[in-house]
């Protein structure tokens, strides 16, 4: 009797958990897992939109050759920029998240105010506005210009990345415009780390500077994971990113395979920061 | 002779304290340093915006003047009235805010379900279905747009709003499973004992969660309501590609719209000064409202992301 109803007692939970969870199910069914697959179909097919219907000519491997091997300006010449870009950009984005973080979590006169003001980005990094600003030319620090670092970049630098250097200086502050919600991820994790340890430290004599790298660090650690992660997922699903703008209605499935080669990268490029990461991570843990 | 040098030692240790400070983030060089910063970069995130709204009351002599830089010597509408013209500001508005509102409402609701259901439920394949909601969130929506569209035209929900609102109904949508992601977070911070609470006095789950938990998590749903409304506000790239044939669009490509035309005019018939203010003044009206919002929930925001933990 008893173990019946704690069976029925377990089967009505997991009733009641199913019922939650069958609104986001069915959506990503709908709306994730099926478009995925027929993407992937599609990516096979020669399709041809019809007034009458879809029609399909199976091409095989056909349009990944052409992306992959035959024609380098579909997706070589854009994607290779952009992962240089990219790979400095990131770093950037983190490092000056976690200062701005730091700062604001100080005690201080105005802070609400700053805090205000750099949550600006959340609001305008997406969309046109910052595109208008792009075209306005309001990325580039005077003293880029100034002091004529692309001269030196370009003449100490190999060719190949110096224009990425360049790019990124020159749009400096539009890396900081991308970094509102790494603000606000460094900020709540700052929140975990309790202000007792803070206390204990201080009283056993360490200054600030040991404070940082034995304490503030170690304890943002799993937050500068979730901050690249966010910042790569968020640089590489940009609707200004260069290949973007390449998937769209003119050949569907051209476009489809080209979309399919786009998500591997992304999946590659988050795998090798989650390895290099718990590797950094059990390495900095043997040594404590 | 001797008082002297004591006096000249506590003099030394007063100016240390002030300028050092007994703790090294109290100290007055610090403090220097750190407001040096903060403002250097509130400037960069301010200057944008102070250029836009300067710019955009401009009239032509003030334009040309070359001793007008920031400060213009008198104001002047007209490019806003130009620009909420070319805007069709009105129609555009109202789609804009109809959609971005409901959407952000039907996530709040929806993800909230969601979310509590993968932080406290138990249901068949969960696991997998955690690793379905990961994946939904690193994957770049450009992979699954162009099936959408063939699935939408076949509804005959081309070039209507329904492509941007059904998915939220569902939980997916713009940016749906990082909303799911928060909010299973917010609930999983909350201590178990509320829910037994009100299990205990014979509450069902329906109750329990919309009666317990929702009402207590103002804070995740304010930074979810705000994080949704702002991106459906400025989103670009779904409404291009869903209403790209549509007479009646939301602002964001209302406004892509107009500077494309303007880009057309200045080709044709040459660049005109008029081109950035009225651009400038299209840009305000679309910040604007989100600003308005932000500015009044502003406070709350801060404080809920700090007790959301959004993150472990």
């Amino acid at each position: 009797m008893s173990r019946r109803r704690l069976l029925s007692a377990v089967a009505i939970r997991k009733l009641e958990g199913s019922i939650f969870i069958a609104p986001w199910a069915f959506g990503f069914l709908a709306f994730v897992l099926f478009p995925l697959g027929y993407s992937l179909y599609m990516s096979f097919n020669r399709v041809k939109i019809t007034a009458s219907g879809v029609e399909y000519a199976p091409v095989g491997f056909q349009y990944y050759r052409e992306i992959l091997l035959a024609d380098g300006g579909l997706l070589y010449n854009d994607l290779i920029p952009f992962l240089r870009q990219a790979i400095m950009m990131i770093p950037v984005i983190v490092v000056f998240s976690m200062l701005v973080a730091i700062l604001l979590n100080q005690r201080f006169l105005g802070r609400g105010l700053f805090r205000a003001i750099f949550f600006l980005p959340v609001i305008f990094s997406t969309g046109q506005i910052i595109q208008e600003f792009i075209t306005q030319g309001e990325g580039a620090l005077a003293f880029v210009e100034q002091f004529q670092i692309a001269a030196y970049a370009e003449s100490y630098l190999p060719k190949s990345w110096a224009a990425p250097v360049i790019n990124v200086l020159n749009s400096f502050v539009l890396v900081l415009w991308y970094s509102g919600v790494q603000i606000l991820i460094f900020l709540a994790g700052r929140q975990t780390i309790s202000n007792s340890v803070y206390e204990a430290a201080r009283i056993d004599g360490a200054d600030p500077w040991e404070t940082f790298w034995k304490i503030t660090l170690p304890g943002l650690t799993p937050f500068i994971l979730l901050n690249l992660i966010y910042t790569v997922v968020d640089l590489f699903t940009f609707p200004s990113n260069p290949i973007i703008s390449k998937v769209n209605t003119t050949n569907y499935g051209l476009s489809s395979a080209l979309a399919w080669i786009y998500l591997m990268i992304v999946l590659l490029f988050l795998g090798i920061i989650f390895y290099f990461f718990s590797r950094a991570n059990r390495a900095s843990q043997r040594i404590r | 002779m001797r008082w002297e040098t004591i006096d000249w030692q506590r003099w030394l240790v007063l100016a240390r304290n002030f300028f050092l400070g007994k703790e090294a983030n109290k100290g007055f060089i610090f403090r220097l340093f750190m407001y040096l910063i903060l403002i250097d970069t509130a400037f960069i995130y301010v200057k944008p915006i102070l250029y836009m709204m300067t710019t955009m009351v401009k009239d032509m002599t003030n334009l040309l003047d070359p001793s007008v830089i920031w400060v213009p010597r008198s104001l002047y509408f007209g490019h806003l009235s130009e620009a909420l013209r070319l805007l069709k500001y009105g129609t555009a508005f109202s789609i804009s805010i109809t959609v971005s509102l409901s959407v952000a409402l039907l996530q709040i609701v929806s993800c909230a379900i969601a979310g509590y259901a993968f932080a406290r439920l138990e249901f068949p394949f969960k696991r997998t279905l955690f690793v379905c909601l990961i994946f939904t969130f690193l994957m770049p929506p450009q992979v699954t747009i162009l099936p959408m569209i063939i699935m939408f035209k076949n509804f005959g929900w081309i070039n209507t709003y329904y492509p941007l609102i059904i998915p939220a109904i569902f939980g997916h949508g713009l940016k749906g499973a990082l909303f799911v992601i928060i909010f299973r977070q917010f609930f999983s911070t909350l201590p178990k004992e509320l829910e037994e609470a009100a299990k205990i006095d014979g509450a069902s789950v329906f109750r329990v969660f919309f009666r317990v938990m929702l009402p207590i998590s103002s804070s995740a749903i304010i930074v979810v309501f705000l994080f949704s409304f702002v991106w459906n506000w400025n989103d670009f790239y779904y409404p291009s590609m869903f209403m790209f044939s549509s007479k009646e669009v939301p602002l964001s490509i209302s406004l892509s719209r107009l500077a494309a035309s303007l880009s057309a005019e200045a080709e044709q018939s040459g660049p005109s000064i008029f081109a950035e203010p009225i651009k400038m003044a299209a840009s305000f009206l679309i910040i604007m409202p989100p600003l308005i919002i932000y500015s009044f929930t502003q406070r709350w925001f801060v404080e809920g992301v700090e007790r959301t933990g959004l993150v472990e």
